[in-house]
């Protein structure tokens, strides 16, 4: 490996770089210059299946969505661990033992621990 | 590394005590809990730290992190002996804040004995991110919903910049290990690559925001007094003397041969903070935004320990965290009982007359100002004076005079308080105080007296 | 120098069964006091009043006790300097400091002094006192106040002397303040309090400096060390003069002297012991003790003569015209505090040790009496509304006489050979300082003899009330006024001229430790008598005039000109007022308002007005402040990256 790394080394980036933001500046402009204009008060209006909005789009709504999301995200990257656990798992058991398969079992033990916590407090009770 | 494992655990099972309802256990086990941690802990303090290559080195419990864990154990455990007085009103989620305080500690103790950039980092997010949510305990009150929303835009921004400049050590350094970091310092000594003193800097600032250094302090006040006072005492006591055991394990096990890097802007820092914490101290009109000023001057007194990076400065840092610790908790644990009844009123006239009615509150608190002060014989004076010597030992003599002449400063505004105690005007009725929690400040008075007189029986548990 | 400086080494330990048992006696020493403290401050408001002055006096009779056992011990020779070491203390670094302690001629005599007039002002109080509801609280300071002067006068280190002077200044803080229910009064002890810092820098820098100079703040180390310096090097001029800045606020010299008139606002046993007798001669002791690193330094020498006259001289016309009696008192000591320091500037160490002594006899003597008057009185304090006390108040009178004799100078008295001394010493350093001095001994008489006869003479001037009330003070408070009457008269016959048939027992008693820089004087003799016949004639022309102007039945004690700027003192507070507090004031507030207000309470209390009315909080966050907090961190971020890449590149 090379300690040091040259300017030159970070050109296929700037390349990279330069073509991703050139594809979305020509995208833009493209669909802009081709597309057609009509221009009108009802045009400009949020699209709500033909009946006239009202209020504003920007309404607090009840935190039980944001905990069930933020739980949902929470779990799902946990369960990502065992991916690539279960794919190495037959290394793990030669190098290591039992450490290789308990490690995992403590791991999903404070997982569930966390689970039942969040049930008992009542977290995904909706009413 | 036990005393961690035990703690989470304690942890852990503290919420479940909510769940089950255990409500009169659940302070007894959390304070037994925690005398177990401390003798567990303890336990490390006489075996070789090597014995932890088991986990791969990512933390190390030598006798810097002992010590300071032990410190922190202690301060949280005597905190405790606060809360059923203070959340005597809170009854749904008692526990969660119980549990909540003991993983900020988890956090606390993982700064102290990191040995790995991974851990530092994992440590100072398991400890802010609990300290975000208690600082917004008091959920009916705008100021405390104010100070938690604050406090995490604010840390989780300074927590990128730590993350950064952690990237860039690693992109010249190639390693986390201090080890391998400190090998690599050494070896580059006078020719450091800017792409790493880049991430020196940037790692600084991450942590000269979690221990309130100028200018990256402006989270503070409004944060220490917008928390609950209780968290308030939290930040000011464990959770500054974490982040200083942090930073200067930091510095001292991985930057140490770069100190000519770092060591300029850590000294414009510390002046800095010294000045702007005590000179806004002066003028506040409430006693908890006073406080919370202190604590960003004491903050600049550390940086001084900090800069000065000598054998010795270890133990001086820790004696200073540890006698500030117990001072803060003092007169944090008084305020909060004077505001108890009186619908919150901090400022200096709630003071008044204290002493009549509460002769022993005013004494406790006069001996906290005192030490906060650095008045001899109080442990708060051998705080200074051993931070100031080991400075000029180093030849720093600039600094130690800017910090001599604002700690002259410093004595004005805590006589202020004072002086309000003992005036004749109104006076408070007699304010009711729980038996444990006048047992644990009564603990920590004691402690300011008796660590005054014989400074030298935690002054050298490093050696 | 190496000669001059052999004394300091300390004498080979003598073993006999004295220095053994001189641990414990020290321990005890220091000890009682304290106790009486704890006892007092705990216990003091269930015990009977007696009882609590009773313990309050005992303990100091038993530190008196073992003082004076010391002196007998030394004068028979058992021991000459003895260090003893309590425990050790604490150790910072190459540093190591104990709680050591030297036991020697110089701290054997302040112990005297301290314990021995601390035990009289002690007994008195239980008299002045009796009546005050704070009286077992003024109890524990005192006995507080003791303990921490003895450790002043006994430290075996720069650390331990810095404490007991932290201390003292500590308790004179709360003993000021003591009627703190009285604003002005409070004022009085943080005025006391800061000024007594200003110089604490001085002094606690000094420290650094030895310590940095030195590597030690052992006194046998440090002045051992010293012989390897010439006169006049930097680093010892550098260290003398921080030293006796600290001196400068602790004894009240210009231009620190203004606390120390303020705090006659305590009660006036502590105006005695504290604010005449003890305390503030805590920098001459410290000045003395440190002679041999002041005379490495005839610089500082002559500064610090230059200021002991200014400051006499100063003091002494402020106190010309002062209607009130402690007022009065209070600018004579600082005055005779300056003669003490002429004394030490022109090298005559143990003159000033001797002034200091004879002063606390007759200072005390005239606290304690201006007590018994005010107490007469019933707490006035303005002599123009005194007047012909002389026959109703007799002890009083007869006692408070002899102080007057004493600080004025009549041939004999303790106070005659003590300042005629100084006189002589300024004499061989220079005839300028001779006649300075002497005009300002000449104010002394005059301003004496003023509150004298307005006291005491004349017809009486107050309320028909107070005329009544009029009466002389228990036996708690006569018995000490008689026994310091009898000291003031002889105290002086420790030091007595030659010429007049006298010892120099005080000389000799102290020259183990101090070492004198002034040569023998030419010619003292016939001084000693030229001395002599001028005080008597300069006392009766004073007399005569005094008498005529003061000795009267009415008197309004209003002046104009330039009487009245002695009597407004110059002004001096007025002027530090306008050139230090108010500009420093202006500067506070100037960083309140601009950058408190606009930056940090202009967003959050505008963010919290704004809550309450729009009662939403999350919109709030994004209209400004935080955006502000983090601006301001990120622009700190980049000037601190800036900053450090320009320093470095």
């Amino acid at each position: 490996m090379k300690e040091q790394s040259l300017v030159s080394d970070y050109i296929p980036i700037l390349i990279q770089l330069c073509v991703a933001i050139g594809f979305v500046v020509a995208t833009m402009l493209a669909t802009h210059l081709i597309g057609p204009k009509r221009k009108g008060a009802n045009k400009l209006e949020s699209f709500e299946c033909g009946i006239e909005s009202e209020g504003n789009a920007r309404l607090p709504f009840s935190v039980k969505y944001f905990l069930t999301a933020i739980l949902f995200v929470l779990f799902d990257v946990e369960v990502i661990f065992m991916y690539p656990w279960a794919v190495n798992y037959k290394t793990f058991l030669h190098e290591m033992g039992m450490q290789g398969f308990f490690s995992m079992v403590i791991f999903l033990s404070l997982f569930l621990v966390g689970f039942y916590y969040i049930v008992r407090k009542g977290a995904l009770k909706w009413e | 590394m036990n005393a961690i494992i035990a703690l989470s655990l304690l942890g852990i099972f503290t919420l479940f005590t909510g769940i089950f309802n255990w409500r009169k256990a659940m302070l007894p086990i959390v304070v037994i809990g925690l005398a177990g941690v401390f003798v567990l802990n303890g336990m490390d303090y006489f075996t070789t730290p090597s014995w932890y290559a088991d986990y791969t080195h990512m933390v190390i419990f030598d006798r810097y992190a002992v010590v300071f864990s032990a410190a922190l154990i202690m301060i949280t455990a005597m905190l405790f002996f606060l809360c059923k007085q203070y959340y005597q009103k809170e009854d749904n989620n008692i526990s969660d804040i119980y549990g909540l305080i003991l993983f900020t500690l988890v956090g606390g103790m993982l700064m102290a004995s990191f040995s790995n950039f991974a851990m530092l980092f994992l440590g100072i997010e398991i400890l802010s991110i609990p300290l975000y949510i208690l600082a917004g305990t008091k959920r009916l009150e705008v100021t405390s919903n104010e100070a938690s929303i604050k406090y995490f835009l604010m840390g989780s921004f300074s927590t990128g910049f730590l993350l950064f400049g952690m990237a860039l050590v690693y992109g010249a350094a190639h390693t986390f290990t201090l080890d391998g970091i400190r090998q690599y310092t050494d070896a580059h000594a006078g020719d450091l690559p800017t792409i790493f003193v880049a991430g020196i800097m940037l790692m600084l600032v991450g942590m000269l925001f979690k221990v309130s250094g100028a200018p990256f302090h402006f989270w503070a006040p409004d944060v220490y007094s917008g928390a609950p006072t209780l968290i308030t005492t939290f930040m000011a006591t464990v959770v500054k003397t974490a982040a200083f055991a942090a930073l200067y394990r930091l510095l001292f096990y991985t930057f140490g041969s770069a100190k000519p890097i770092w060591f300029d802007a850590l000294w414009g820092v510390a002046a800095l903070t010294m000045i702007i914490g005590n000179f806004s101290a002066l003028y506040q009109h409430g006693v908890k935004r006073m406080l919370a000023y202190s604590s960003i001057s004491n903050a600049g007194y550390l940086l001084i320990g900090v800069i000065a990076m000598n054998t010795h400065s270890a133990n001086s840092i820790f004696y200073y965290t540890l006698v500030y610790s117990l001072a803060s908790l003092v007169s944090f644990g008084v305020l909060m009982l004077v505001t108890q009844d009186n619908g919150g009123d901090d400022s200096y006239t709630a003071f008044k007359g204290l002493a009549r009615n509460n002769p022993a509150l005013a004494g406790l608190m006069t001996l906290a100002m005192l030490s906060l002060a650095g008045i001899p014989p109080l442990a708060g004076f051998f705080g200074k004076y051993y931070i100031f010597i080991n400075a000029m030992e180093n030849g720093y003599i600039y600094i130690v005079l800017i910090a001599v002449a604002n700690s002259l400063v410093g004595i004005y505004y805590y006589f202020k308080v004072i002086v309000a105690m003992f005036a004749k005007d109104t006076a408070p009725t007699k304010i009711a105080v729980q038996p444990a929690y006048l047992f644990a400040l009564v603990v920590a008075a004691a402690l300011l007296f008796v660590l005054g007189i014989f400074p030298d029986w935690v002054s050298g548990l490093m050696n | 120098m190496k000669a001059l400086l052999a004394h300091i080494e300390i004498s080979p330990e003598i073993h006999n069964g004295f220095t053994d048992a001189m641990p414990m006696l020290m321990a005890a020493l220091i000890l009682l006091p304290f106790l009486g403290f704890v006892f007092n401050f705990f216990l003091g408001q269930r015990l009977s009043k007696t009882l609590s002055g009773v313990i309050g006096s005992a303990t100091i009779l038993g530190s008196f006790i073992i003082a004076a056992t010391f002196f007998a011990q030394s004068i028979s020779g058992s021991f000459t300097s003895h260090q003893v070491c309590l425990m050790d203390w604490i150790e910072v670094g190459k540093y190591k400091f104990s709680f050591n302690f030297l036991i020697d001629n110089l701290s054997i005599m302040m112990m005297l002094i301290i314990t021995g007039i601390g035990f009289l002002i002690h007994v008195y109080s239980i008299g002045y006192m009796h009546h005050d509801e704070g009286f077992s609280r003024f109890f524990s300071y005192l006995n507080l106040f003791i303990f921490f002067m003895l450790l002043l006068v006994t430290g075996a280190n720069y650390l331990i002397l810095f404490i007991g002077w932290e201390g003292v200044g500590l308790c004179s803080y709360l003993l000021i303040g003591f009627w703190f229910k009285n604003q002005e009064y409070n004022n009085a002890a943080k005025k006391a309090f800061i000024m007594n810092r200003i110089g604490d820098l001085g002094f606690l820098l000094g420290m650094f400096k030895i310590l940095d100079v030195f590597g030690s703040l052992n006194f046998s180390d440090v002045f051992s060390a010293a012989g390897g310096f010439t006169a006049n090097d930097p680093a010892i001029v550098i260290i003398t003069v921080l030293l006796f800045i600290g001196a400068c606020g602790k004894s009240a010299q210009l231009p620190l002297f203004t606390w120390l008139p303020d705090a006659m606002a305590g009660p006036t046993p502590v105006s005695a012991l504290i604010h005449a007798a003890t305390m503030v001669t805590a920098g001459v002791y410290m000045v003395v003790r440190s002679n041999v690193l002041f005379a490495l330094s005839p610089f500082t020498m002559e500064l610090i003569t230059i200021v002991g006259l200014a400051t006499a001289l100063f003091a002494g016309t402020i106190a010309l015209f002062q209607n009130d009696i402690k007022k009065v008192l209070a600018y004579s000591t600082v005055s005779q505090l300056g003669f003490m320091f002429i004394a030490l500037g022109v090298g005559a160490f143990t003159t000033g040790m001797f002034h200091l002594m004879t002063h606390a006899f007759f200072k005390a003597l005239l606290f304690l009496g201006a007590g018994s008057v005010i107490h007469a009185m019933g707490g006035e304090q303005d002599i123009t509304k005194m007047g012909g006390l002389s026959k109703k108040i007799k002890i009083t009178f007869i006692t408070f006489t002899i102080g007057v004799m004493a600080i004025a100078g009549f041939p004999f008295t303790s106070g005659f050979v003590s300042k005629d001394e100084i006189l002589l010493a300024d004499f061989q350093h220079g005839k300028i300082y001779f006649i300075l001095a002497t005009i300002a001994a000449i104010m002394t008489v005059f301003y004496m003899f003023r509150l004298w006869f307005l006291t005491f003479f004349g017809s009486f001037r107050g309320t028909h009330d107070q005329e009544h009330h009029l009466h002389e003070s228990p036996p708690s408070m006569t018995v000490p006024l008689m026994v310091l009457a009898i000291l003031s008269l002889v105290g002086g016959f420790v030091q007595f001229p030659h010429i007049f048939g006298g010892h120099d027992y005080l000389n000799q008693y102290l020259s183990p430790v101090v070492t004198n820089t002034i040569q023998e004087i030419e010619g003292a003799d016939k001084l000693e008598i030229e001395i002599l016949i001028a005080t008597c004639i300069g006392l009766v022309i004073l007399w005569f005039i005094t008498k005529k102007n003061y000795a009267v039945s009415e008197f309004k004690g209003e002046y104009t000109g330039f009487k009245k700027v002695l009597a407004d003192k110059y002004y001096v507070d007025e002027i530090y007022e306008a050139l230090i507090i108010s500009p420093f004031q202006k500067m506070s507030a100037f960083i309140t308002k601009y950058v408190e207000v606009i930056f940090i309470d202009g967003f959050v209390n505008g963010a919290g007005k704004v809550a309450q009315v729009a009662g939403s909080y999350i919109r709030l966050l994004q209209s400004g402040h935080i955006g502000y907090y983090l601006f301001a961190m990120v622009i700190s971020i980049v000037v601190f990256l800036l900053l450090n890449t320009i320093i470095h590149f």
